[in-house]
């Protein structure tokens, strides 16, 4: 099946796709404070939010991302695997053809790694210390730009 | 699964989805899982899938929120997979009335290995009102039993009135209810107790279960009506749930009786009238106002609403293809 | 003064160990890696990326041998922070003193082994809370027999206050698990009196320092009373309520981290206020990375002027009497009595777990505070007041991937030398203790001298006891 196909119509003009973010936890990471506080905000914001749990391996969160057909998927991770964890899940989201899927990725992430991300495709890093009504507003304006 | 060509006046996006689902693609699934929801293509999913002939057996689980829904269809799966079969889950979860946003996390309990291909599990959230049933439930349901899972989990979102709805969707409604909890005497009233196929009391291991589940088999089980099966079961233990397995196995496949099949038109009528509704909330004000200047009863009111809907709706057909 | 300290491999964590007795430093606390505190060995796919990276790796006893190379501990006390395999990391520290020709009862030492705070908050639990607990209650039956200097759980609150919970919400959680083992052990048939001593405390020192000392002096208040008057405990030595602080990491901003500093600073002077028996500050740059050897001595130093300059520590609980500290205390006290009667109902704090009732209360505050900062009506310098344009740049603590697969390669010599029929002799036997009901130390003991790894003591016991799968959400 061509990608055309999954990317057309463009995952904005689906008002009920790109609304769908799956938020997960990849690794054996257990603090789920934060990304807690985000699924509520996400969901105070007009979103759907798909939370699959803790201790996801790349291969699961992947799958999550594919049942439910999610325009984005937020990774949290505060136990500093990232430059592993998140370019496996980048590679499987490619070998799946599911390359329509915006990445972001929070936590504990240093400011000299974001390059490194951001070149295997996550499209934003938010940092220790990013405001939450940063983190919405960044969602809900990449949306209305794909709407439109 | 064989290929069926489309009708050539599907929109060839939707053609070329369709084409990859019949063959079994899980990414065209999801994405038509989506466009289930979508006003532009659901007629034509209707018709797409028209033809499906029944072969899925669709149980809805339901019950108060903490009764153990999730854990119950997490326990279930592995023993489905066991069986050789293949099970999809429709895991449905309230959306906020206020923001339309929802929180969608009863996949938690369901575990699945990433690359089991006879398991699929999908959040769906379900608008407030409308007797609380997601979006076109029963496209999704279709969609999946086309794609050829042999079981169908529906889990509802445990308010009460789409619990009773949702039992012309399905073919098994399963209520689930907590021990001692006072669940009984609030689904009594709903009319749930009458309503549902098979009573499950979950927590099984716990003191009050037991009692519990006699207490139901006397209320349920008057001499002179069918019999109606109260099982007891502990997910935590693993106990009861072979039984519970066999039961949903054995029941009837009602869905395509002329009954239901009835039932779900007039359900997908008033969804469409209610979805005009809310999209011509001008129409709606203006004939508000001119009930006003003219004084009409609330009848005549209504009436009038539902010719103005319909010719709306009719325009609304022809510019779809 | 104890920092925590670990990462990488047991040898480069033993080289910090010498680096900070050294400095100063008068016991030490191990951190472990988040394979080790998953029960997981560091070649076990759900490892990858995370082995000697949050803390030190350990996969068997020989990896204890190198992590306490070279330190007396007849004269070092060692803390160990680890919940769900403590009772194999402790078995593997005990064999490996016996085998060093160490007296187990000179050895002092607290290992955290509060399973019941990581189904409320921390999430790193493996086998379901009923077993869980029964593990917890094996070390308390071995130690206050064989090893009577070891502190055998340390009742925290730390993890549930980082998780988003209010003061009091920290306090009567953490009492009410405490209660819990106490019980449990009563049940067990142990005296009180016997092993109560040796039960400890870890509590979070926050910001609001008069509710933080007023938490304190609750808590031992609390304690104190149900010890002597609902478990009819007749030492006074089981009365004391002995605790541990560390400065709140969750106070810890990225912005304008020197701040940091000063955070640690007011509290850790809570916590001396407040009576704790020891304390970990913070380091300033711990929001970015492990610390740099530059932010863990100044965080030393922080502790040294507090002890040595100030003089807050000559007089104990200085600010008793103060007519809003003792009415902060009594209200405190209340509050969590409340809490004690509400769990009490629902039927204990194993109810209050399966029904979700601490995830949810945790998730309430923490929401509930977030929001506050949002609003601005919670102020926190330099993130949402006093912002500073300019960024100052953070040295980061760099670790070598290549530590993964030393360790791995380490652990795969290991398991090709070592004799196989006995671990798998070894491991049967644990199985059959889990089974049956005994105390699983002795076996866990004898199976760290024949080389059985973490991974594999724990799946024995996983054999039996089945897994938490996953935790209930809000």
């Amino acid at each position: 099946m061509s990608l055309v196909a999954m990317n057309v119509p463009p995952p904005g003009k689906l008002k009920n796709q790109i609304r769908r973010i799956v938020l997960a936890k990849v690794g054996l990471d257990g603090h789920d404070r934060g990304i807690k506080v985000v699924a509520r905000a996400l969901r105070d914001a007009g979103f759907e939010v798909i939370y699959p749990g803790l201790w996801l391996s790349p291969e699961s969160v992947v799958r999550v991302v594919a049942e439910e057909d999610a325009g984005w998927l937020g990774i949290s991770i505060l136990s500093g695997a990232h430059l592993v964890l998140v370019p496996r899940v980048l590679e499987l989201l490619r070998q799946q053809g599911l390359t329509h899927v915006r990445v972001v990725v929070g936590g504990t992430i240093p400011e000299e790694d974001v390059p490194a991300l951001l070149a295997c495709g996550v499209a934003k890093v938010f940092g220790p210390g990013s405001a939450l009504a940063d983190i919405v507003q960044y969602f809900q304006s990449e949306c209305d730009h794909e709407r439109n | 699964m064989s290929a069926i060509s489309p009708p050539s006046d599907i929109p060839p996006v939707l053609a070329e989805l369709w084409q990859a689902y019949s063959r079994g693609e899980r990414r065209a699934l999801a994405r038509l899982l989506t466009l289930a929801g979508e006003q532009d293509y659901r007629a034509h999913l209707y018709r797409l899938l028209s033809a499906v002939s029944p072969s899925a057996l669709v149980v809805a689980i339901t019950g108060a929120p903490g009764a153990g829904k999730s854990t119950l269809i997490g326990k279930l799966i592995p023993l489905i997979r066991e069986r050789g079969q293949s099970v999809a889950v429709l895991a449905c979860d309230p959306r906020s009335p206020l923001t339309g946003g929802a929180l969608l996390g009863d996949r938690i309990r369901m575990p699945t290995t990433p690359d089991d291909t006879g398991t699929y599990i999908r959040s769906l959230a379900a608008p407030p009102g409308r007797q609380g049933l997601a979006e076109n439930l029963d496209l999704c349901i279709a969609l999946l039993e086309r794609f050829a899972f042999d079981w169908i989990l529906v889990e509802t979102v445990g308010v009460g009135q789409s619990d009773v709805a949702i039992r012309d969707l399905v073919d098994c409604l399963v209520l689930l209810i907590q021990p001692e909890s006072g669940d009984e005497i609030q689904w009594e009233k709903a009319g749930l107790l009458e309503v549902a196929d098979l009573v499950v009391v979950s927590k099984g291991d716990l003191p009050g279960a037991s009692r519990t589940a006699e207490q139901l088999r006397q209320t349920l089980n008057l001499p002179g009506f069918p019999a109606k099966p109260v099982l007891l079961i502990s997910a935590a233990k693993g106990s009861g749930l072979a039984e519970l397995l066999q039961q949903l196995a054995g029941q009837p496949r009602r869905r395509h009786t002329p009954e239901q099949k009835r039932q779900r038109l007039l359900l997908l009528a008033q969804e469409i009238l209610a979805e005009r509704f809310q999209e011509h909330a001008d129409l709606v004000q203006r004939l508000l106002d001119e009930a006003q200047s003219a004084g009409w009863d609330d009848w005549h009111v209504a009436s009038q609403l539902i010719n103005r809907l319909a010719s709306v709706h009719a325009k609304c057909e022809r510019r779809t293809p | 003064m104890r920092q925590f300290a670990g990462f990488g491999t047991a040898r480069q964590t033993n080289q910090r160990f010498h680096f900070l007795l050294a400095k100063g430093q008068t016991g030490l606390s191990t951190a472990f890696d988040l394979p080790t505190l998953m029960g997981m060995d560091s070649d076990d796919p759900r490892a990858r990326g995370e082995v000697g990276r949050l803390g030190v790796a350990v996969d068997t006893i020989d990896d204890i041998h190198d992590l306490y190379a070279g330190i007396d501990l007849h004269q070092v006390s060692v803390s160990m922070t680890i919940n769900a395999p403590a009772i194999v990391i402790l078995a593997f520290f005990l064999a490996d003193a016996r085998e060093r020709g160490l007296d187990w009862k000179r050895l002092r030492g607290t290992i955290q082994n509060d399973i019941l705070k990581e189904f409320h908050a921390q999430n790193e639990f493996v086998f379901p809370p009923e077993p869980s607990v029964r593990l917890v209650i094996d070390v308390i039956e071995f130690c206050t027999k064989y090893v009577p200097q070891w502190n055998t759980v340390s009742i925290s609150g730390y993890h549930i206050r980082e998780a988003g919970a209010t003061a009091v919400q920290e306090l009567a959680f953490t009492l009410a698990d405490g209660f819990h083992y106490v019980e449990k052990s009563l049940e067990r048939g142990l005296d009180i009196d016997e092993f109560a001593p040796r039960l400890s405390f870890f509590f979070n020192a926050h910001n609001d320092l008069f509710e933080e000392v007023a938490k304190y002096r609750a808590a031992r208040v609390l304690w104190a009373r149900a010890m002597r008057e609902r478990y009819g405990a007749k030492n006074a030595n089981s009365w004391k309520l002995r605790f541990h602080a560390q400065t709140a990491g969750c106070t810890l901003q990225a912005q304008q981290p020197e701040v940091n500093l000063i955070r640690v600073a007011y509290q850790a002077l809570a916590a001396v206020l407040g009576g704790c028996q020891s304390l970990h500050t913070n380091s300033l740059d711990e929001t970015l990375s492990l610390p740099t050897e530059r932010a863990a001595t100044l965080a030393l130093r922080t502790q040294q002027v507090l002890a040595y300059e100030t003089g807050v520590t000559n007089t104990v609980d200085p600010l008793g009497g103060s007519y809003y500290v003792e009415a902060l205390t009594r209200q405190l006290q209340r509050e969590a009595e409340e809490y004690f009667h509400r769990i009490e109902e629902m039927g204990g704090v194993l109810a209050g777990i399966e029904n979700g009732f601490f995830r949810r209360e945790i998730a309430e505050s923490a929401y509930a505070y977030q929001r506050e900062v949002e609003a601005r009506r919670k102020i926190i310098v330099g993130v949402n007041a006093f912002i500073e344009p300019e960024q100052h740049p953070i040295e980061i603590l760099r670790l070598d991937p290549a530590i993964e697969t030393e360790q791995i390669e380490r652990l795969r010599r290991i398991k090709a030398q070592r004799d196989n029929e006995e671990v798998r002799r070894h491991l049967d036997a644990i199985r059959r203790a889990a089974e049956r009901g005994e105390n699983l130390m002795p076996a866990l003991i004898e199976a760290a001298g024949a080389r059985v790894s973490v991974g594999e003591a724990m799946q024995a016991l996983a054999d039996v006891f089945g897994r938490y799968e996953r935790p209930p959400t809000w």
